[in-house]
């Protein structure tokens, strides 16, 4: 449940919340949705990781009650873009397309007829073919404003197998955003070095895996054959984007020669190309040397203010601002948005 | 000013460098298809001895998607130290063009390379 201040109530023209969650109320109402022989086929459920959150997740994972998220999430916000989980990676591509195809079915039945919600349009990556299909079946729906991916996923996403689906996001003025989206077994571990043993070492490290898709994003070229995609790491991670961007602009000058199609500094791609959402209050814990941080970040560019709702660890306007300017935070919870999300009307 | 006669001009054949202690880090003269070049064995990255670098060809992007073009062999200089690649016709980085290595005039006179260096 978000805690609205009361005078954060009634609608803010100037908040746009880029990412709440909403969920089936149970698992199996999904399958109202799914054709045979997908409805009786068994599949994960919602609640699914192995690394409960520690206060445990609402059960299930998201919000349930579109009236109800309508009051606490449009009353501080002037329109909200919906980001439902799926069930991640799945050993069978076609199960998993059809979860994605019934979870966006569901989210425009019981969620986008309210005004002021704006939906994500789930893909399956691991089939590029039936991917496309569902970017395209949505592409005419102006409630639709991006697309929505795992982070979890067994190749870097700058990797070739997956240019059609990004190509078919671009021409559609489709962002992609990148979701924790897990827990079914079959992702890889999550480091490199195994699985550590607390809800700690995975909330700390897991969104961190941002920087391999950015990485290989720029490093295969995708950004710079496709001058209008956009990419969205919705699980945050500005707040090691600098050094990481540093890493990068440095490595490319003696590596170039390897990726000659990437003929600028890697950094150069980031405001056309890429956002991070707010998860948590993410930087320094005081208001002055985070301040300093969100510049060296270029957040005034490249940050988007998500609630998270109904997380544990939403984040609230002044959370994701503290230390901002005034023109800064303006940026933040929604200029930066509007210009960024182009079938986004509001 | 001073000129510098260096070598006979046979002894730098297309493809070659030759290292002159000339100034406090030497300069390298190169042979690019017929074409002499004057470098100056300083990096401008890092200080690295560049004129010992291999003498190579980079890299453009291709016309399919992934693809690699290979081009001006024997064009570019890639530095020993940190692989920074210098074009050696006009002494600039490839990545960074504002930042070149020293360059200077270089002529064959009577068979022999002569290198003009600022005193």
């Amino acid at each position: 449940m978000a805690i609205i201040e009361p005078e954060m109530r009634g609608r803010n023209p100037r908040i746009l919340d880029c990412a709440v969650h909403p969920a089936p109320k149970a698992g199996d109402d999904l399958r109202a949705y799914m054709p045979e022989p997908w409805r009786s086929r068994p599949f994960p459920g919602l609640q699914r990781y192995f690394y409960p959150a520690p206060n445990g997740e609402a059960d299930p994972q998201g919000a349930t009650d579109p009236e109800q998220t309508a009051q606490d999430v449009l009353g501080s916000a002037s329109a909200a873009i919906l980001l439902p989980l799926t069930r991640g990676l799945l050993p069978d591509a076609d199960l998993a397309a059809a979860i994605c195809r019934a979870t966006n079915d569901w989210l425009a039945a019981e969620w986008l007829t309210r005004p002021g919600f704006y939906g994500s349009i789930r893909i399956s990556p691991a089939d590029p073919a039936q991917a496309v299909a569902e970017i395209e079946r949505w592409a005419g729906d102006p409630r639709m404003v991006q697309v929505a991916v795992t982070m979890q996923s067994h190749q870097p996403y700058g990797q070739r197998a997956f240019a059609p689906i990004w190509e078919a996001a671009a021409r559609s003025s489709l962002p992609v955003a990148v979701q924790i989206d897990g827990g079914s077994g079959v992702e890889y571990q999550s480091t490199p070095v195994g699985e550590g043993h607390h809800y700690f070492e995975w909330s700390a490290l897991y969104p961190l895996n941002f920087g391999v898709h950015l990485a290989s994003l720029i490093a295969e070229g995708v950004f710079a054959r496709l001058p209008d995609l956009q990419f969205v790491f919705a699980d945050g991670g500005l707040d090691m984007l600098p050094p990481l961007q540093w890493r990068m602009d440095k490595n490319w000058r003696p590596t170039r020669h390897e990726i000659p199609w990437v003929d600028r500094t890697p950094s150069a791609y980031l405001r056309e190309h890429v956002r991070f959402l707010t998860r948590r209050r993410e930087g320094p814990a005081d208001a002055a040397t985070r301040g300093r941080w969100l510049q060296l970040a270029d957040a005034g560019n490249l940050l988007l203010y998500g609630s998270g709702y109904p997380g544990w660890d939403q984040c609230d306007p002044a959370a994701a601002t503290l230390g901002a300017d005034a023109e800064m935070s303006a940026q933040i919870l929604g200029a930066s948005a509007r210009a960024w999300y182009r079938r986004l009307a509001v | 000013m001073s000129l510098h006669r260096l070598a006979r001009a046979e002894e730098i054949p297309p493809g070659a460098m030759r290292l002159f202690p000339l100034g406090r880090r030497g300069i390298g003269v190169f042979n690019v298809g017929g074409a002499l070049h004057a470098l100056n064995n300083l990096c401008p990255h890092a200080g690295g001895p560049l004129c010992l670098g291999e003498v190579t060809g980079t890299t453009l992007a291709g016309a399919a998607p992934y693809a690699l073009q290979w081009i001006r062999p024997g064009e570019i200089l890639r530095c020993p130290w940190h692989a920074w690649e210098v074009d050696i016709t006009t002494g600039r980085t490839v990545t960074d063009p504002a930042r070149s290595v020293a360059t200077y005039p270089v002529r064959v006179e009577d068979g022999w390379i002569v290198v003009e260096v600022e005193d």
